[in-house]
């Protein structure tokens, strides 16, 4: 009955989305492309892929950007396509996962500015998914107050920048904070929006994005040693939906070096499996490969189930993560760099 | 025999010297007979052996869809013959690589001057634009400061003339050109950003100007922004960067306007004679190319097909020679032979290809031999089912049931020569239209159906004229063979009147062809019609299906299918035949043994039994309630002999499911593999239809 009703609205859109996500890249294709020698053979094996002809327009020698774009270019289509057909609440919800690539973007043009980039060299930079109206004249604001006041104001990101504009001027430490400010700002109202829908949706995305909530506040805290942010404006930045909340953010606030990182995870069953494998050293994962894998892995887990939002999340992430690893095959390819091309996150 | 059943095929190995594989191949893609079979299935698409072949078509094919947009985009015709070239040489590709290439460089070449000269003549033409409307607004602030100035010394005598003193105030401004669409917000963030302290003026230009990278039209507006001071400036100037609006100088004192108006519309019009001569020169190229481009893509195309064709094969260990293995219909094995000595001699090679038959266990491909009559037809059937190799084909019994069957349901003279002459008009006129390859699915579902769609109509006007329908009107070409015989008073007072066929008011012989036109104004037209069409559907309906189920004995005796025949066919015949085409007798009983002109009540229309209610009383074993002068039964021992009919019909059904699901578990218990089953009858297309 539930199923039915979903249907009504959202039941042609999943199934798009499902048969989109037939079209990620298997283990047998990975198989064949880190067996390229050139780019060539790469774009010649995509063919015969879901990504078709996404190429064949491009004239040799292709660089590792061109096929970078292109296939974010097609992502983007798929996205789009998908969110003009949907309505409320799939249309907010499908909104809300593009608000993540608007703060990155936001980030970007700032400390472009910062480092006196013209904008028009870093326009191209910007995510398609998170571009609004007002994005180009981010410029004029040189402190957060005014970029409030001038630009986000009307865009949907501005709820979420309440708490940032106390920030005094625009230097790199201060980008980051409201970065980091934004995001949990973001991912708290992303994770209550999902909360309020309730149902199969709220299971399936409530789990990975408290794992993402997590993953921010792990990394924050290891990126964190060493610099001049305080522990007090740390735990500041700690988005509270996460499974640590509220016990292992506590402890991840006094924590003051990797190991004491770890220690807190140790208490997690999950996230005690993903620093135990990790390191620096040749033949074992980054903790950063890690995280990857284990979103990869929520992120399939949300294809099991029917009739939710989710699955449009998932198949987004699950997407990027194919482009990142297509990239990093690409580059491995064209650098003659073969040592590290196993090196990505296979998804099915 | 090919007519009715799909061609005898053989696997074939084949022997190519490597030299002469390219041009052997390529006779044999004109001919369009073989299967090539993929040897290589385990290596990797960028691991064959013609891969950069394929990969330099695939790059040839690149530059020239780029040429198809540059043409379409200036809207040259393309031309097209209709002629298909011949793939050509291996060695004529570098010379068509070269010709691509020049004609792609020569031609992005001319695109770039081309943009360079369209954005210099956009910047002018904004300018001017610019020139055109500031001019009012630099009317207005002239006037309206007068205004405001009146106004404030109304209000504060005092402060207006200390100002006075002072001189008005210098106002800064930049004029510039935007987007339409962006106005508002570009208008809001100005006003965000500067704290209100801007004043914005802004003016449509009526004309679409055309964008230089990609040449579509756009609509943009005129802006002048005043403001005071140089913080002030920069920040609007920022704004506009972000907004990509494009900022010109204007100078303030009309005069320096006007002569500058003067100096840009000189350069417009010189800007104008140098774009026309690129456009003409693009234009030459275009055209010259437009000429040639379809050619060019048959040739491409038919050297990626070679060159993949030639992946499939594999390479002999002394590397001198290609094996292949292909599906061959055995009847043009020769024609086959033919087309590979004559790709040797082309390619001058002394050693013959070699084709070898070989022995197979393996299930052969089914090969339909059409023309462009019968495919029309054996897309249809294809559409339901592909029949297995050797099955008999039911496309040829199709080219007439299906037409008719149609043309019994839409049975129609008008509506049917309507159909008829707009199939022919597709049939005569198909090597024009054929030509124009329009690529609409719904005109390619007409087109590819033009011989069905003809026959359809050809029938519907034969069944329409049975029907004596033609745009659901009657002709009445050989007069009615019934008559009014009532008087006039009779036929002015009463409301509806029957003829009797017992009667002076009917001849006693039928009209000589199709219904009666008397039977367009009887008030019991449709009840009349129905039940006769559907006798006549239904009579049609089953002998069509016996003829279906007597297909496939032809197909279990030709695959020698014992079982098939025991178990299948035999309960199925016994099945249509007791319930079906019992009911089809008992209409013609009807027909025969009841008539309107008799004196016997039992043989009158009175006492003419409903041939529906009887069937469905005796598969409900229930017997007829008729009015007492009237027979229980048509015919002595009706009651029995339906009953022993039904019995038995019933008793196929689990005969139809069982029997034979059932022999072939007992004969796999006892290892006998039964080959023949896994032939089963695709003939219910042929039902179906």
């Amino acid at each position: 009955m539930l199923g039915s009703f979903f249907n009504i609205d959202g039941g042609y859109l999943e199934g798009l989305c499902r048969g989109f996500k037939c079209g990620i890249l298997k283990q047998a294709d990975y198989l064949n492309l880190v067996q390229c020698e050139t780019l060539e053979d790469l774009k010649l094996h995509l063919q015969g892929t879901d990504y078709g002809n996404f190429l064949a327009n491009e004239p040799s020698p292709l660089a590792v950007s061109v096929i970078d774009d292109k296939l974010r270019e097609k992502l983007v289509i798929e996205f789009q396509h998908m969110r003009n057909h949907a309505v409320e609440p799939l249309s907010t919800f499908l909104d809300f996962i593009t608000y993540s690539y608007m703060i990155d973007n936001i980030i970007l043009l700032i400390t472009g500015t910062l480092h006196q980039r013209p904008i028009s060299e870093l326009i191209p930079k910007c995510h398609p998914l998170g571009s609004f109206e007002q994005m180009e004249a981010i410029h004029v604001a040189a402190t957060p107050a005014e970029l409030y006041n001038a630009v986000l104001v009307d865009t949907p990101l501005a709820p979420f920048f309440v708490d940032c504009i106390s920030e005094q001027d625009l230097d790199e430490m201060n980008i980051e904070i409201i970065r980091n400010t934004l995001y949990k700002a973001y991912l708290e109202a992303f994770f209550a929006f999902c909360k309020d829908l309730g149902g199969t949706t709220a299971e399936s995305m409530c789990e990975i994005l408290a794992f993402e909530a997590d993953r921010r506040a792990i990394i924050i805290t290891i990126n964190s040693f060493g610099t001049e942010l305080t522990k007090d404006d740390r735990v500041k930045l700690y988005p509270k939906v996460g499974k640590l909340y509220p016990d292992g953010l506590a402890a991840l606030a006094r924590a003051d070096d990797y190991e004491q990182v770890k220690a807190v995870a140790e208490y997690y069953a999950e996230y005690r499996a993903l620093f135990e494998g990790a390191g620096n050293n040749p033949g074992e994962k980054t903790l950063e490969d890690k995280f990857f894998e284990h979103e990869v892995r929520l992120n399939v887990n949300a294809f099991l189930q029917q009739f939710h939002f989710g699955v449009f999340y998932s198949y987004l992430k699950l997407k990027e993560q194919e482009c990142r690893n297509v990239v990093w095959i690409a580059e491995c390819v064209a650098q003659k760099h073969r040592t590290k091309i196993d090196n990505y996150i296979p998804i099915f | 025999m090919s007519l009715f059943r799909s061609e005898d095929m053989a696997l074939c190995q084949l022997f190519l010297q490597s030299e002469a594989a390219y041009s052997c191949v390529s006779e044999l893609g004109e001919l369009g007979l073989l299967q090539f079979r993929d040897l290589n299935p385990d290596v990797n698409a960028f691991q064959r052996k013609f891969v950069n072949e394929v990969r330099r078509c695939d790059e040839m094919e690149r530059k020239l869809r780029y040429l198809e947009k540059e043409i379409r985009k200036d809207g040259i015709p393309m031309l097209d013959t209709g002629e298909n070239p011949e793939a050509p040489q291996p060695r004529e590709m570098i010379d068509l690589e070269a010709t691509f290439e020049k004609l792609e460089n020569e031609l992005r070449e001319v695109n770039q001057n081309a943009e360079a000269l369209k954005r210099n003549y956009l910047e002018l033409t904004e300018l001017k634009h610019i020139l055109r409307k500031t001019q009012v607004f630099f009317d207005e602030q002239e006037g309206g400061s007068s205004a405001t100035e009146s106004m404030t010394r109304a209000l504060i005598p005092d402060d207006s003339i200390a100002r006075q003193a002072a001189g008005p105030v210098q106002l800064g401004f930049v004029a510039g050109v935007i987007l339409r669409e962006r106005i508002p917000p570009f208008e809001r963030m100005l006003w965000r950003a500067c704290r209100g302290n801007v004043f914005l003026r802004q003016a449509e230009i009526e004309t679409p100007l055309e964008d230089p990278a990609t040449s579509d039209q756009v609509h943009k507006s005129v802006f002048i922004i005043f403001f005071q001071g140089d913080q002030l400036k920069s920040r609007v100037k920022k704004i506009c960067e972000g907004f990509r609006a494009t900022l010109y100088p204007c100078p303030e004192a009309p005069s320096d306007r006007r002569e500058m108006a003067m100096g840009v519309m000189t350069r417009i019009e010189d800007l104008n004679t140098v774009l026309n001569q690129t456009q003409d020169h693009r234009h030459r190229v275009l055209a010259a190319a437009a000429k040639n481009i379809t050619n060019w893509f048959i040739k491409v195309r038919k050297i990626k097909a070679i060159y993949h064709t030639l992946n499939l094969f594999n390479l002999d260990v002394t590397q001198k020679c290609l094996i292949a293995e292909c599906w061959v219909p055995t009847e043009d094995l020769e024609q086959i032979q033919l087309a590979l000595r004559r790709g040797t001699e082309r390619s001058g090679s002394s050693v013959p290809p070699i084709l070898n038959r070989m022995d197979t266990l393996e299930n052969p491909p089914t090969y339909n031999k059409t023309n462009k009559f019968t495919s029309g037809f054996q897309h249809l059937v294809d559409a339901y089912g592909v029949a297995s190799y050797r099955e008999a084909n039911p496309a040829p019994y199709t080219i007439i049931t299906f037409p008719f069957l149609f043309a019994v349901m839409f049975g129609d003279l008008g509506h049917g020569i309507l159909m008829a002459s707009f199939a022919a008009y597709l049939v005569i006129k198909e090597r024009t239209l054929g030509a124009k390859k329009i690529q609409s699915d719904v005109w390619n579902i007409f087109f590819g159906g033009r011989y069905i769609i003809l026959l359809m109509g050809l029938f519907s006007m034969y069944t329409g004229m049975m029907y004596n329908d033609v745009f659901s009107k009657s002709l009445n070409i050989f007069g009615s063979n019934w008559r009014n015989n009532y008087d006039e008073s009779t036929l002015m007072n009463s409301k509806a009147l029957q003829l009797d066929p017992n009667s002076t008011a009917y001849f006693k012989y039928p009209y000589p062809f199709g219904l009666d036109p008397i039977w367009q104004v009887a008030e019991n037209k449709i009840i009349f019609l129905n039940s006769y069409k559907m006798k006549i559907s239904i009579i049609f309906g089953v002998f069509h299906m016996l003829f279906g189920v007597l297909l496939s004995l032809w197909n279990h005796v030709y695959f020698r299918d014992r079982l098939a025949i025991m178990c299948e066919f035999i309960p199925q015949i016994i099945f249509m035949c007791f319930l079906f085409l019992y009911m089809v007798l008992l209409m013609f009983i009807k027909w025969v043994n009841y008539s309107a002109d008799t004196i016997d009540v039992k043989a009158g229309p009175y006492c003419a039994p409903s041939i529906l209610i009887t069937f469905i009383n005796m598969v409900l074993f229930k017997s007829s309630k008729n009015p007492d002068v009237c027979d229980d039964w048509m015919y002595a021992g009706q009651g029995f002999l339906q009953k022993l009919l039904v019995v038995i019909a019933l008793l196929c059904v689990p005969v139809m499911l069982l029997a034979k699901p059932i022999m072939i578990m007992r004969a796999r218990k006892q290892h006998q593999p039964v080959l023949n089953i896994f032939l089963s009858p695709k003939l219910k297309s042929l039902i179906i239809i």
